[in-house]
């Protein structure tokens, strides 16, 4: 049983790292591979400033808004370009750019930071009982997952500016139409979506530790994730999370960490094969 | 981006020219000739060099990989990124017959390219037959290549694991990581781009041009856009199997690593965005570039990442269609400007 409490709070972790994707992919038809390099900016971040002196949870939320605002670098600087091409043209672009920027903040990450790594100890004594200090940390972990969700769907579905967002999802020209200016609303998504993946980043490091060689596992993990769940669906990203979340830890638990990873890339690539609109995707 | 060399004039010059090429087909050849005795002299330049002769050969297998590529991604948009694992297959398949079965390397590499082929004629005909965007292909060919990882990783008894693999093979050209194992792979390169150039010439790359036009439109004309994404799919599989097995008897050791996603599509995709997708020698100038800006940059470490990251930003945003493809098309039009219009 406690391997399934486990599963959930992964699942909400991956959640959360793969709603951001989910919804920058929704709105404008754009991937963004530099997804995973924005909870490692943030978790970096984090680290150096609570070295600089600054308590934990300032850091963490100094680094959060780092990360808001390297997401709003992005938009008005690598998506210009992005958002002047239409449909396959415009995918490609952004995924070939994207990877190009996650290459360069890697390789500065790497070489500045090789050994930095984000680890929120909030179980106090520091070498604890080896299950109840996990116990806290991954509680702690689906607190603030559950917590930024619900904010995020509630925000999307009764506020103004959250309904504006969803319009532009259904239908860009239509929203237009009614006065919603969509590149403003991309770039507010952009920036929530790089939010979100610095509160994935911190529920990271309550449960293990983020460091700078984490970010392209993260992308891939947070790809999975969107594609099994649909790519543009922020439900189907939860839920595809929670499943495979689940799956995770007990395959991880039962069978072992290889077999793991090899059958949560095997539910990608059946996935886009039999419903490549994924589990709550529009249909094709 | 074709690059025969048909002078921008008055649109029944340009067919013209284009008559009088398909009737002397040895003026298309010629750039493959040319490049073929270029890198041939290269070897006279280094000299006794190993060092700079493992360089050169490394060139030569990216550009191998980068004409498979240009094939596949560039004339029919097939994002596939398992080059790496195409190429790993085909590796560990010659590796181990070789070892195990004392099979000759070249039954292995063939055997080991042929894997490969059939892997890519899969996901050509998957992706056709799902009707899957670029995104969607470069998603489940990427799964590919880590679920290839990871089952070298986990299959020790058979691969080694992480250790990796040593190949105990005869001496031979190829192994004797001579000057002669150079011209196995020259060779090699110079039967890709005359197998690119026929290709372009023929009916095949009418079709080509048409689908990476308008895939609809392409297909409305009649054109079978399946059989030639198959086709597409096939031949640059092949030619990427037949790569990485010869490289694995060059190398004489192979690890999870000599295919990683990292280390053959990362680079292939960097040198291809900088010699032009598409274009017959974009992949060779790609890949000579690379070879000498890698060796400077070895020094740099991780830093080499963000300047491989800058180059990949600063190519797709400056020159969609790569450098050399805007330089020629830059000295075209000095040229036309020159010479008066009639």
């Amino acid at each position: 049983m406690a391997v399934i409490f486990d599963g959930i709070a992964y699942g909400l972790q991956l959640g959360l790292l793969a709603v951001g994707l989910t919804l920058i992919y929704g709105l404008g038809g754009v991937l963004n591979l530099a997804h995973g390099q924005f909870a490692v900016v943030t978790a970096i971040a984090a680290t150096v400033l609570v070295d600089v002196g600054l308590p934990m949870p300032l850091a963490i939320l100094a680094a959060i808004a780092l990360a808001g605002m390297l997401a709003l670098a992005f938009d008005a600087s690598l998506m210009r370009p992005v958002y002047r091409l239409r449909g396959e043209a415009r995918v490609l672009l952004s995924l070939l750019l994207t990877i190009g920027a996650a290459f360069v903040i890697d390789g500065l990450l790497i070489y500045y930071y090789p050994f930095a790594a984000l680890n929120v100890d909030i179980s106090g004594s520091a070498v604890n009982v080896l299950g109840v200090a996990m116990r806290r940390g991954s509680l702690a972990a689906s607190l603030l997952a559950v917590l930024a969700l619900g904010t995020l769907i509630l925000f999307l579905r009764y506020t103004r500016r959250g309904k504006a967002v969803r319009s532009v999802i259904q239908d860009e020209e239509g929203a237009q139409l009614c006065g919603i200016n969509p590149a403003r609303v991309r770039t507010a998504v952009f920036v929530l979506s790089g939010v979100l993946a610095g509160v994935a980043a911190v529920a990271e490091g309550l449960t293990s530790s983020l460091g700078a060689t984490d970010g392209l596992d993260l992308t891939i993990l947070a790809l999975i994730v969107t594609v099994v769940g649909g790519l543009g669906s922020v439900a189907g990203a939860l839920v595809a999370g929670l499943l495979l979340g689940i799956v995770y830890t007990l395959s991880s638990f039962y069978i072992g960490a290889y077999v793991t990873f090899i059958i949560l890339l095997l539910a990608a690539m059946l996935t886009i094969l039999v419903r490549p609109s994924g589990l709550m995707g529009k249909g094709a | 981006m074709d690059d025969t060399r048909v002078p921008v004039g008055t649109e029944e010059a340009g067919a013209a020219v284009a008559e009088a090429q398909r009737a002397r087909p040895l003026r298309a050849y010629l750039p493959v000739v040319v490049t073929a005795v270029v890198l041939g002299a290269l070897p006279l330049l280094i000299g006794d060099s190993r060092y700079f002769l493992s360089l050169a050969v490394l060139m030569l297998v990216f550009a191998g990989y980068g004409v498979a590529f240009n094939i596949i991604f560039g004339n029919t948009e097939q994002l596939f990124l398992c080059l790496g694992a195409l190429a790993g297959i085909s590796g560990y398949t010659a590796a181990i017959l070789g070892n195990r079965l004392q099979l000759p390397m070249l039954l292995g590499v063939l055997i080991g390219a042929l894997l490969s082929a059939l892997l890519g004629a899969a996901f050509s005909w998957v992706s056709v037959r799902r009707r899957l965007g670029v995104i969607f292909v470069g998603i489940i060919t990427l799964s590919f290549s880590l679920v290839f990882a990871n089952v070298l990783l986990g299959q020790r008894d058979l691969t080694g694991g992480e250790t990796g693999l040593i190949i105990e093979s005869a001496p031979g050209v190829v192994a004797g990581r001579g000057v002669g194992a150079y011209y196995v792979f020259l060779a090699l390169l110079t039967v890709f781009l005359a197998c690119h150039r026929w290709l372009q010439r023929s009916h095949v790359g009418w079709a080509f041009r048409a689908l990476r036009d308008d895939e609809v439109a392409a297909e409305l004309a009649g054109i079978d856009v399946a059989r030639f994404k198959l086709i597409a799919g096939v031949i640059g599989s092949l030619m990427v199997g037949l790569v990485g097995g010869l490289y694995a008897y060059y190398e004489g050791f192979i690890s999870p690593s000599t295919y990683a996603v990292g280390q053959v599509d990362i680079p292939v995709l960097v040198m291809l965005a900088f010699g032009g997708i598409g274009s017959l020698l974009g992949p060779v100038v790609g890949a000579a570039v690379f070879a000498v800006v890698d060796e400077l940059l070895r020094p740099l470490s991780s830093i080499r990442t963000t300047v491989y990251g800058a180059i990949l930003l600063v190519l797709f945003l400056g020159f969609r269609h790569g450098v050399i493809p805007a330089l020629t098309g830059l000295g075209r039009r000095v040229r036309n400007r020159r010479t008066p219009r009639t």
